[in-house]
């Protein structure tokens, strides 16, 4: 009996899971169901269209024939209301019940909103879609000064792009710097620095109250100490939540997104989850995480592929990490960034004279869980498998650290 | 399919192999006019430091399934059936080092290519030398190098070298070649010796 496998989102996870159904299984039925109605593009790459530096259809990650290539029934434009586990149908719009024997849920996040006065006044924008930046940049004419929400990695990302497009930027950063969630206070105040003097203006510890505006379009935002900054664009990025409001959370079981086991398989059986609306064990921090990036995405994505389409594979958790280039500056982090003070962890840390370079490494016991690396990050991707691995670590923790650090230095 | 085999127990850490690299890569394919170019083409094998000061030579592995591929943003990265090869497309690439983040071995830089679009900077790894291998000649660093370190051969051929090897160190009457040369086996002797020599010499002067 063919199998039918439906999966709900049309992001990288989606489309991960599907091919790799569909090179398992030749004769299953599978059923894509997408929000958004583009052809699969990469949605870390938007800023890059904000920024001109490239096309919106260089976004594109797979070619007009996906869907066709991999026999896979398309249902795009519809975002799914029901789940209806015990009939095992996924419902979408006007009650149309598409059935499953098998069912990913890779719905991927949405932004937060926030709590702001004057949110229905024109030219003020989220950031998560292709369809936000062209609408970003169909305001973006005549606009002369943005306020950006949020230095988050969306926020962080729009101020860039606006300002390489010729447009002031106030960025207000709730926290004392910029990617307070991916970075520590010191390679924090390195990128605040290089943002300032690359012309941001970044303002720390700013909150909204709300906007007000004239003829239906944003003129200025309020702040909550009582100040103003005047702009005719606004970009919100306060970052982003699991997109789960279809899910019946009396049959799956969901904490800030849907738990997930070493399968990527749901509390309900037969149905898996999978990218940013997944919370499975996080490999560094040894507790449940929701992280919501794209390599985690692709990887979730092809392991419930996998054992949906009946060859056990384990996932081996996720592990947060971001890469940002800055200008001239490049950072990456990964795994526990700035550990509780708890006396579990054990943190060296390097900076050379000209402050161009800091390195800082998290250790629990005899194991690497977490790195921040501020330029020459070529060998991160080795301290990321070290993480990933659960190695003990056997060689000198300061030859770890040091800048010529290379992977022969791990052979016995 | 014959592959690059790395036998890093034979490296002396001479670095040729970064200088053939890099004059493979280049526009003008000869040492001293490659010196010459602008920009300065690059090496994507890296002889690093071990833990003695011995050298590695640290090259893509081209994995499969490839961490980097996996991790590419704009689907720059493909694998190449023909030569079993990972490539990365300069023209696609977005310097995002998202594949810096992935790769497991350290093996990508990023930086101007001379071979890739002028002015732009990519990330740059070792193809393997799909133009010379489809000129019909092996890889620049295996062409090079002295020691064996580095070796062009079906990799059945190549596992079953390394299990003579194991089966010769336990039983003597094994007949065959030595692993290592003798000239290699005495140079990173000494170089290890002279390295615990160091380290007993900091200790003591610590204690000191």
């Amino acid at each position: 009996m063919a199998l039918d496998y439906v999966i709900i989102g049309n992001g990288v996870a989606g489309i991960q899971a599907a091919e790799t159904i569909r090179r398992l299984d030749r004769t299953g039925h599978i059923t894509l169901i997408g929000d958004e109605t583009h052809l699969p593009y990469c949605r870390p790459m938007i800023s890059m269209a904000l920024e001109g530096t490239i096309d919106f259809p260089a976004l594109t990650i797979r070619g007009p024939d996906f869907y066709e290539a991999n026999a896979i029934t398309p249902i795009l434009g519809e975002r799914v209301a029901a789940i209806d586990v015990d009939g095992r149908a996924v419902i979408i719009g006007g009650g149309r019940r598409v059935p499953f024997h098998r069912l990913l849920i890779a719905t991927g996040a949405d932004p937060r909103p926030v709590a702001a006065a004057g949110l229905d006044l024109n030219n003020i924008h989220y950031m998560r879609s292709q369809d936000h930046v062209r609408r970003m940049l169909a305001s973006i004419d005549g606009a002369r000064r943005a306020t950006v929400l949020g230095g988050g990695l969306v926020g962080f990302k729009a101020a860039c792009g606006l300002l390489r497009r010729g447009v002031g930027v106030s960025l207000l950063i709730g926290s004392g710097h910029p990617l307070s969630m991916q970075v520590d206070d010191e390679a924090g105040a390195m990128l605040l620095a290089e943002l300032r003097r690359r012309g941001l203006d970044v303002r720390v510890g700013a909150a909204v109250a709300g906007f007000e505006g004239e003829n239906g379009r944003v003129r200025s935002a309020a702040l909550k100490d009582g100040g103003r900054v005047d702009c005719d664009l606004v970009v919100i990025g306060k970052g982003v939540r699991p997109a789960l409001d279809f899910v019946p959370r009396d049959r799956i079981p969901v904490d800030l997104g849907i738990l997930v086991d070493a399968r990527m398989e749901t509390g309900a059986p037969g149905i898996y989850a999978a990218g940013d609306v997944a919370e499975a064990e996080d490999i560094a921090r040894r507790t449940r995480w929701v992280n919501a990036i794209w390599p985690e995405a692709v990887e979730q994505g092809r392991v419930a592929g996998m054992n949906m389409a009946g060859r056990q594979v384990a996932y081996p958790g996720s592990l947060s990490r971001n890469v940002i280039r800055v200008f001239d500056m490049d950072a990456m982090t990964a795994g526990v960034v700035t550990p509780d003070d708890d006396g579990l962890y054990e943190v060296i840390r390097e900076r050379d004279a000209g402050g161009r370079l800091y390195r800082k490494l998290v250790f629990r016991e005899d194991r690497l869980v977490g790195f921040t690396l501020i330029n020459r990050i070529e060998q991160g991707g080795v301290m990321t498998a070290l993480i990933r691995s659960r190695l003990p670590i056997r060689v000198s923790r300061r030859r770890l650290l040091a800048p010529d650090f290379n992977w022969s230095l791990l052979l016995p | 399919m014959k592959k690059v085999v790395v036998n890093p127990q034979r490296c002396v850490g001479c670095m040729q192999c970064m200088i053939a690299c890099a004059t493979a890569h280049s526009r003008t394919q000869s040492l001293f006019t490659a010196a010459l170019e602008t920009p300065t083409p690059k090496p994507r094998v890296h002889v690093g430091a071990g833990l003695c000061g011995d050298g590695f030579p640290n090259r893509c592995r081209h994995c499969d399934p490839a961490p980097c591929m996996l991790a590419c943003l704009p689907g720059a990265i493909h694998r190449d059936p023909e030569l079993d090869t990972v490539r990365i497309d300069p023209d696609r690439c977005i310097n995002c080092a998202s594949c810096a983040m992935a790769c497991p071995f350290g093996v990508i830089r990023y930086h101007v290519d001379p071979l890739g679009p002028p002015g732009k900077t990519v990330a740059v790894k070792c193809d393997n030398c799909v133009d010379r291998r489809r000129e019909g000649r092996i890889p620049a660093c295996v062409e090079v190098c002295k020691s064996g370190a580095l070796t062009f051969e079906e990799m059945g051929a190549a596992m079953k070298r390394q299990t003579d090897a194991v089966a010769r160190s336990v039983a003597s009457e094994v007949e065959g070649k030595p692993a290592i040369p003798a000239g290699v086996a005495l140079h990173r002797a000494l170089r290890r010796a002279s390295w615990e020599m160091n380290q007993e010499r900091k200790e003591n002067s610590h204690e000191g």
